[in-house]
């Protein structure tokens, strides 16, 4: 059992006025002038502060997190300065990128009037501890469902703080705080409810410094502290450095791994006639491309992270897709997928294209030109994943046909009928979480088939009365529901008199030409054995509801069977006299043409 | 599974076998022992489980694939009469040589299995059992390098006496490599004196034990019919966060109902099986089911030859549970050659969200329950993909400006529509809100002071032609960028309302 350390990461922002300094990195917002003519001299460029670079960087790492783990890797944001103030809680609908955003504009940019000196990120990460010992909503689930076992709930997690260090001293003592903080935590949360101690926590910290500052060599391994703290420290430029820096956090921290697109034909946005190939790369779990990795068969494939991250990428190229691929595809893992870029106009081209419902094949480059289509981007419900799809040899090479085998032989199997009855039997969610379905949907989809299945006859050799539906409709498909009313009640009932009727007519019963397998070709006996399946079909629902009692008691007064005989034409017309009378006085005269012999 | 058949050809196997009441009788080694072992095993396969691939690998200091993957059992009958006797045993190169024989035919997500084949001696020196075990206790334990990146069995089968004095030493070292490859397997010993008959036995023994056929009910309500399910399906066991998973698939293979393959789309699964309809009485007892045995029951209805029929005709499939709170789906597949087709069962992830776009598996309801049908009158609806409650951030207009281009396009937006005051007001003033809501959420309020200069010149460039509300619209959004309302997120910069503006309104 894993209790991951990435469960839970809390973003130590240092909110101090330090961090109001410039980044020192220029960005031009004032491009696209050139087609205005000459005269335009371009507004200054701006320059973003070392706070705003951090926000971006953070709010970036939880984009990615939540998009590729929505359930169960939470973050949470600390801001720092005189004091530590949460952002958001570990609650899942705090969960999310929006959440972070509109909470930032509350926070603000740090204050240039708070005095320095008042201000420290031992603030921020004193309270990550204490937020760190609080259980989650998954956490709770897991220590009650773990009381009933012997183990018990490891509360771990990961601190990842983002200021500007002073020296190796500056580290340490940082670190000491932290241990310190994590042993009385540990103490008040022993026994409170919703809180638990930490069993192991990660500090990770990202030392921002301004673009072209001269290096700090403070940047430190991951080293354990004691069996409760592990430390790392990373040293960045600020800028759009700290992001890739973050963001290759991520890749480590979730075990993620990019692939590359390429090839992706997209029109050109200046001259919307022609198109060019774009590349898109994507973030997702390692798992995607575990066959490759294992195998070492990458040669060839590896490239270096295009837009910049610390890291590789493999390429997949694009193939145009077929139109409506609806067929299954032999797919061994699905996985989500984040843009590594999402604003780009490549990357939003791409994920549209998706979203929109159609699915696009990619293709491993091989040696010798061989194509290999090794995965599959798709979206369900609004989120997009890869599908990895199966490139190995299979054991189910060349099997025997199904006709080969047992039952193979026979040809009149009610394939049609069973396709209507697989549409009627066909499941749609319950989404609707306000209003209780009880018994579950599930049972009550098992209990639905039950019930239709309680006389389903294969194949049409075996049966009399699912050859004569023309004759029986609509009792069949009436006596299967679990209610009926009356006039569903009086439905069946014609349709049990008007095989009396053809009965007393001595009308052929409607026999398939392939024949029954079973005995008698006779009419007489041909009626019995119809006779013999309805019973059958309706005294199996006949529990389902007291109609459905009403419905068996007309067969039986038609139909009485003493000692397998069956009933006198004389007690017959009673019946049916009873039932004109019944009729009648429903003023449903028709149906009074349907047995003659009464007249 | 692909079974990977690793025969022992060392000298030691050469050495003749003691028979106690061999009188007359010729002489046996242990070579002739492991091929008749082999062939009683293959002999069984070949009644009960003909579909499975087996392959022949030999080793001593060296390894040799003689057969490679195959179902002609009588192929490696054939090779194994041919053998000759080499050096040493040299444990390490025979498995890895077996391990690269099986992930260069099935890769690394085949389950597979190796039927180790030897004597009892571990060998010496390099590449014997001892030193496999002494390397791996200094690269320490759980050392990832060391197991199998491949879910494959060892099974160890010994040809020794239980009385040999060295074999409950080789037995435990041969445990200890099972663990050290990390998919589990057994060892076996003959449970008496070494003969062809104890030999057979257990080969038999094995044969039960880890190789016999998968053999269940497939039911649909009333409806139901034996089934034989191949490759067998394995047990799930799977170290999840917060939770330990072990799973066996259940004998019982229940359909709880049934979908448009469309609505599925493609769903990931963890491992594949044919469905073999059986006979109604022949299940569990005597799988045996000889071709002639076939040629009788040909006639008698199934209901999984009816099911696949259906299936394929209306490209449905049916979802099924096939254990506690595990799922999967029956549907009709052709082999690529498209010659002949079968009914497969495809096996999700344990759990009743695996599939997240189904919802989860227990709330699947049968249609009728619902007040408007979710497949529309006509059926020209679906109720699936069930949406994501959280948009991800691609369908999500995601602010980022990271990357100086993604700051350049969001203000080119805004310039975009400020050229085109007075027609596009609602739209200049939608972006605008939206970059100044940006720049506070990331404490950027630089960029306020920069678009407030960048209006003020868009304001100075309006051409003499331009309608007058631009040039005070635009100079009342620079304005309005330079107060303190236009950090207050809770105030958005709305349209000055001009005369011009309310000409216009009137006129529309």
């Amino acid at each position: 059992m894993a209790y991951p350390v990435s469960h839970k990461t809390v973003f130590v922002l240092d909110h101090g006025p330090a961090m109001m300094a410039s980044s020192k990195e220029n960005i031009d917002f004032d491009v696209f002038n050139k087609s205005r003519g000459p005269g335009i001299i371009p507004l200054a460029p701006v320059t973003k502060s070392l706070w705003t670079c951090n926000a971006e960087a953070a709010v970036e790492y939880c984009r990615i997190v939540y998009d590729l783990f929505p359930d169960d890797k939470l973050v949470q944001f600390v801001a720092s300065d005189t004091s530590a103030t949460s952002l958001n809680s570990w609650q899942h609908k705090q969960q999310n990128v929006q959440k972070l955003l509109d909470c930032l504009v509350v926070l603000g940019p740090p204050g240039h009037k708070t005095d320095p000196s008042d201000c420290s990120i031992v603030h921020g990460l004193t309270h990550a501890v204490e937020v760190l010992c609080e259980l989650t909503e998954k956490q709770q689930d897991v220590r009650l469902a773990l009381e009933e076992t012997e183990t018990t709930l490891q509360n771990k997690g990961r601190i990842i703080c983002m200021t500007s260090l002073k020296s190796d001293r500056h580290v340490q003592s940082l670190q000491e705080a932290v241990q310190e903080a994590i042993i009385q935590h540990n103490q008040l949360s022993a026994n409170a409810d919703s809180f638990m101690p930490l069993n192991y926590c990660e500090l990770v910290f990202v030392h921002v410094r301004p673009v072209g500052r001269k290096s700090d060599s403070i940047s430190s391994p991951k080293k354990s502290v004691s069996p409760l703290l592990s430390v790392e420290v990373h040293v960045t430029d600020s800028g759009r450095s700290v992001a890739t820096k973050v963001v290759g956090l991520a890749q480590r921290h979730y075990e993620l791994f990019s692939t590359t697109v390429t090839g992706i034909p997209m029109k050109e946005e200046q001259n919307s006639g022609s198109s060019a190939n774009y590349d898109v790369e994507l973030l997702h779990s390692r798992d995607v491309h575990l066959e490759a990795l294992n195998s070492g068969n990458t040669e060839g494939l590896l490239i270096q992270s295009k837009e910049g991250l610390p890291s590789q990428s493999l390429t997949l190229k694009w193939c145009t897709p077929k139109s409506n691929i609806m067929e299954l595809q032999n797919c061994v893992g699905a996985y989500r997928v984040t843009p590594v870029d999402v604003n780009s106009r490549p990357s939003a081209c791409l994920t549209n294209f998706l979203l929109s419902g159609r699915a696009v094949m990619l293709e491993q480059p091989r040696k010798g030109g061989t194509r290999l289509i090794s995965h599959m981007l798709a979206s369900h419900g609004g989120e997009i994943l890869i599908h990895i799809l199966s490139s190995t040899r299979s054991v189910l090479e060349d099997p025997p046909s199904i006709s080969e085998g047992c039952g193979g032989r026979i040809t009149d199997y009610r394939i049609h009928d069973f396709g209507e009855f697989m549409k009627e039997n066909r499941l749609a969610p319950w989404t609707d979480q306000n209003i209780a379905c009880d018994p579950l949907p599930l049972q009550r989809s098992e209990n639905h088939l039950e019930r239709m299945t309680r006389v389903w006859p294969i194949a049409i050799g075996d049966t009399m009365i699912f050859n004569m539906l023309s004759h029986l409709d609509p009792l069949p498909s009436l006596i299967v529901k679990d209610k009926l009313d009356d006039d569903e009640v009086l439905e069946c009932k014609k349709a049990i008199y008007h095989v009396v009727g053809m009965e007393s007519r001595n009308e052929p019963l409607p026999v398939p030409n392939a024949g029954l397998r079973t005995k008698g070709s006779k009419r007489e006996e041909q009626y019995r054995q119809m006779w013999t399946e309805l019973e059958t079909l309706i005294k199996v629902h006949v529990s389902n509801s007291p109609q459905h009692q009403k419905v068996l008691d007309c067969f039986t007064d038609c139909h009485k069977t003493d000692g397998g005989n069956t009933s006198t034409i004389k007690q017959r017309d009673e019946a049916i006299m009873e039932l004109e009378t019944d009729l009648a006085v429903k003023e449903l005269d028709t149906f009074v043409l349907l047995n003659p012999s009464t007249k | 599974m692909p079974t990977v058949i690793l025969l022992d050809v060392s000298l030691s196997m050469s050495r003749p076998v003691k028979m106690e009441n061999s009188a007359g009788s010729e002489d046996y080694n242990r070579r002739n022992l492991a091929i008749h072992g082999i062939n009683t095993f293959l002999d069984a396969l070949s009644v009960k489980n003909k579909l499975e691939y087996v392959s022949l690998v030999i080793f001593s200091s060296l390894y040799e694939q003689l057969v490679p993957f195959t179902r002609d059992y009588i192929l490696i009958k054939s090779t194994l009469t041919k053998l000759t006797d080499f050096d040493k045993t040299s444990l390490a190169i025979g498995l890895s040589g077996a391990a690269s024989t099986i992930t260069d035919e099935w890769g690394y997500s085949t389950p597979s299995q190796i039927i180790l084949i030897t004597d009892g001696s571990t060998g010496v020196g390099q590449g014997s059992l001892k030193q496999i075990l002494e390397t791996h206790k200094q690269m320490g334990i759980g050392d990832k390098d060391a197991s199998f990146q491949f879910p494959c069995t060892i099974h160890v089968l010994c040809l020794a006496s239980p009385q040999d004095p060295t074999i409950q030493a080789s037995v435990s070292m041969y445990k200890k490599i099972i663990d050290i490859y990390g998919h589990g397997g057994e060892v076996c010993i003959p449970e008496s004196t070494l003969s062809l008959d104890s030999t057979q036995k257990m080969f038999c023994q094995f044969f039960e034990e880890h190789c016999s056929p998968f053999h269940g009910v497939l039911e649909c309500g009333h409806l139901e019919c034996n089934i034989h399910i191949f490759p067998k399906p394995q047990v799930y066991s799977k170290s999840h966060d917060f939770e330990d998973v072990e799973l066996e698939v259940c004998h019982n293979i229940k359909i709880v109902g049934f979908l448009d393959t469309s609505d599925v789309a493609s769903p990931p699964f963890i491992s594949r099986h044919l469905v073999f309809p059986l006979p109604p009485q022949t299940a569990n007892t005597d799988a045996g089911a000889s071709d002639e045995a076939i040629g009788d029951t040909g006639k008698i209805p199934s209901f999984t030859v009816l099911l696949h029929g259906s299936l394929k005709v209306e490209n449905m499939v049916a979802i099924c549970q096939v254990g506690s709170e595990w799922y999967g789906m029956l549907y009709s597949w052709a082999d690529p050659h498209k010659k002949k087709s079968n009914l497969m069962l495809s096996i999700f992830e344990p759990g009743v969200k695996s599939l997240p776009w189904l919802g989860k598996f227990t709330h699947l309801a049968p249609h009728q329950i619902f007040t408007a049908s979710p497949y529309g009158e006509d059926d020209n609806k679906t109720p699936f993909p069930v949406k994501i409650t959280e948009k991800r951030s691609y369908s999500l207009n995601h602010v980022g400006w990271i990357k100086p281009a993604g700051l350049q396009a969001d203000i080119q937006k805004v310039l975009r529509h400020a050229r085109k005051l007075p027609e596009k007001m609602p739209h200049f003033y939608k972006e605008l809100n939206r970059v100044r809501k940006a720049a506070l959420s990331y404490g950027f309020t630089e960029l306020l002071d920069a678009l407030s200069a960048m209006l003020d010149r868009e304001c100075r460039l309006l051409p003499g032609s331009a309608h007058p509300d631009a040039a005070l619209q635009l100079s009342h959004a620079a304005n309005a960028l330079r107060t303190e309302m236009a950090r207050d997120i809770t105030q958005t910069i709305t349209p000055m309302s001009t005369k011009y503006s309310s000409i216009i309104n009137e006129a529309r």
